[in-house]
């Protein structure tokens, strides 16, 4: 039971932070390389919510509002004048991520730090007791997963962004602004990494350079999942499901490994990955 | 116009030339490779404030020889590639005349190497798994031997622990301190039912923590590296909900304290706890807390061992009554330092007897003293380094 928990709650904290990658790749063809770097800023957007001695609660709307306002900033200055370079775009976002993980180590320092767990202890599940944050950074995701499909289903913006998604000339010629969409496309992303954040302090700790590895872990999911949300929540599943049985079984160091590996192995065996092709 | 630069030109070279007997000396050069940044950043910077109040202390007392020390901190990222960096830049660019710091046993292993090419005289004062031996090394913090016994007979005798799970980094410190722990337990009796390691910069202890939980231990002992691990592991076990008597071989008063509630009931067995009841101590603390004020960490047990490595320095030096690293190590066996931890020599084999204490961290993050182990002997650490 225990085992089953653990896949679950680590396949919501995959899906979570693999999201704004996700949804900036379908809409705007680029891999934004400054996701970790977004990831941080909303991990220290929970440590600056501990340093203040705010509710620790705020820190995930408050994370998702400071990543949201720097990804505005960034689309227009970094992003926008590169929109028909898409190749120059992923490397300038390499760049911008390196820049942000600098200026966070000039603002706090580059040692590690810790954020306060907004709930802390166990529930009993089903007999067994499971950390209570865990739990509740799953029904956050779930939340944030049905969020989604109610923006993109329901919207306006969700519409216009399918649009853009299939076909932008398409969509440009029927007057869609998909500039518009772009950037808000583009901020939305950035405020979900920051967020997703946010999600997993509580759960380790702080440093300017923590968002590195997740960037990895989300990049290989994005590749996999192709451009839609469930097929994303599907890979997070069953490659989550995988890191964490080899964690359990063999060792933690495999484990680590175990996304990437399979990854690669899935995309050889079927290039659509868990999309529809 | 040129002329005239060549007249100024000259000038200078001459005062240069006439000022640089006097610019010959200078200061003694202490070199502190610390990991500011990764896993130990949580502790360094305790220790650099160790080392400047025992550097401001001796130059206010007139330093070393009739020179004053200096310190040179360099971030060794708490890793062997971050070592390599730091001790490079120590040995060769700044030209340390000796290393006296606290780092992890992967950046410890990495700059032996450099220190042997450089000949420089190299006071590691951090716990680490023992057996570390090179003819620059010498150590004044404290080994397995005279670590480990006082928590695992606790356990035995107090909380009638047969069966044992053991959790560490992987690297030479958890595997060693826990390959030791593991012995020691089968000697008198016990069971290790599990060992499960992450690697030093691993934050994710879910999967260990679930085997833990099924295995049915009595007890868990755990060796990461000083700093982030232990503070990552203690707040996702006490998420868990686990209770079992929990000793944690690695952990320091100063990360104990950030821990917070989490921390209450560990139980550690240090060399320095800040409730040392003796003059030197108490002057200690009191010195720490009027130069940093509020800035100060909580001196502990990898931090102490840096100010009485300074003093240690200066006394070789002063015995040898040089800075050449032939004859400050020989001196270093032979002078003693009295500082907060005690009388320290380090006498055996390049490693020092030390009194131990046996203790469990309290509510508000300080540690209660459950039984004190005088100058416990350091056992056979470099029985062929003469």
């Amino acid at each position: 039971m225990t085992i089953t928990l653990d896949i679950v709650t680590t396949a919501a904290l995959l899906f979570v932070v693999a999201t704004g990658l996700l949804v900036i790749f379908g809409v705007l063809k680029i891999i934004n390389f400054a996701h970790g770097a977004f990831l941080t800023i909303g991990a220290y957007g929970a440590l600056a919510t501990t340093a203040f001695n705010l509710n620790p609660w705020l820190s995930f709307p408050l994370a998702f509002v400071i990543g949201a306002a720097v990804g505005l900033l960034v689309e227009r200055l970094v992003v926008r004048p590169l929109y028909d370079r898409p190749l120059d775009a992923i490397l300038a976002t390499w760049g911008l991520g390196i820049v942000i993980s600098q200026f966070i180590t000039l603002g706090f320092g580059r040692e590690i730090q810790f954020a306060r767990s907004p709930l802390s202890g166990t529930i009993s599940v089903l007999g067994e007791t499971y950390s209570a944050y865990r739990l509740v950074a799953l029904a956050i995701t779930v939340a944030v997963g049905i969020g989604f499909a109610v923006l993109i289903e329901g919207t306006r913006l969700g519409l216009s962004a399918r649009a853009v998604i299939m076909n932008e000339d398409l969509a440009r010629g029927l007057g869609i602004d998909t500039y518009r969409v772009r950037r808000m496309t583009f901020v939305v992303g950035c405020g979900l990494a920051a967020l997703a954040g946010a999600l997993i302090t509580p759960l380790s700790s702080v440093d300017p350079n923590m968002g590195v590895p997740w960037l990895i872990n989300a990049f290989m999911l994005v590749m996999v999942a192709g451009s839609s949300f469930v097929s994303l929540a599907l890979a997070a599943l069953i490659l989550g499901g995988a890191q964490v049985v080899v964690s359990s079984y063999f060792s933690p160091i495999l484990g680590g490994m175990t996304i990437v590996l399979l990854s690669a192995v899935v995309l050889r065996l079927r290039p659509a990955g868990f999309g529809r092709g | 116009m040129f002329r005239s630069c060549l007249k100024g030109a000259s000038g200078l070279v001459l005062c240069a030339l006439l000022a640089a007997p006097s610019l010959a000396e200078g200061p003694i050069k202490i070199g502190v490779p610390v990991g500011l940044s990764g896993a130990n950043s949580v502790v360094a910077p305790s220790v650099v404030q160790s080392a400047e109040l025992a550097v401001e202390e001796i130059n206010k007392a007139g330093g070393v020889l009739g020179r004053p020390l200096a310190l040179e901190v360099a971030d060794d990222a708490s890793g062997a590639a971050g070592a390599q960096k730091a001790f490079d830049s120590l040995i060769f660019q700044k030209k340390v005349d000796a290393l006296i710091s606290m780092e992890t046993s992967a950046a410890r292993n990495a700059g032996l190497a450099l220190v042997q090419r450089g000949k420089t005289p190299f006071i590691y004062t951090s716990f680490y798994e023992g057996r570390s031996c090179n003819p620059y090394l010498y150590v004044n913090a404290w080994v397995p031997e005279q670590q480990v016994p006082p928590i695992v007979d606790h356990f035995m005798k107090t909380n009638n622990a047969k069966s044992f799970f053991l959790i560490g980094s992987d690297y030479a410190f958890g595997r060693g301190m826990l390959q030791f722990t593991r012995a020691y337990i089968e000697k008198n009796g016990g069971k290790v039912v599990g060992e499960e390691y992450l690697p030093m910069d691993g934050s994710d202890w879910t999967s260990i923590l679930s085997k833990l939980r099924a295995s049915g231990a009595d007890a868990l002992i755990t060796s990461t590296a000083g700093g982030a691990p232990n503070v990552t592991l203690t707040k996702q076990l006490r998420a868990a909900g686990i209770t079992l008597p929990y000793g944690n071989l690695a952990v320091d008063e100063g990360t104990a304290k950030s821990m917070g509630a989490d921390a209450e009931g560990i139980f550690i067995s240090a060399s320095y706890v800040t409730s040392i009841d003796t003059p030197a101590n108490k002057k200690f603390l009191a010195d720490m807390k009027a130069k940093f004020g509020d800035q100060l960490k909580t001196p502990n047990d990898l931090s102490v061992p840096e100010y009485e490595g300074v003093y240690a320095y200066k006394a070789a030096i002063e015995k040898a009554k040089s800075t050449k690293a032939d004859d400050v190590i020989k001196a270093l066996a032979e002078v003693s330092v009295d500082g907060p931890r005690g009388t320290i020599q380090m006498n055996k084999e390049r490693h020092a007897p030390l009194t131990m204490y046996l203790g469990q961290v309290q509510a508000d993050g300080s540690v209660k003293v459950i039984q004190a182990f005088k100058d416990v002997d350091p056992g056979d650490q470099c029985p062929n380094l003469k």
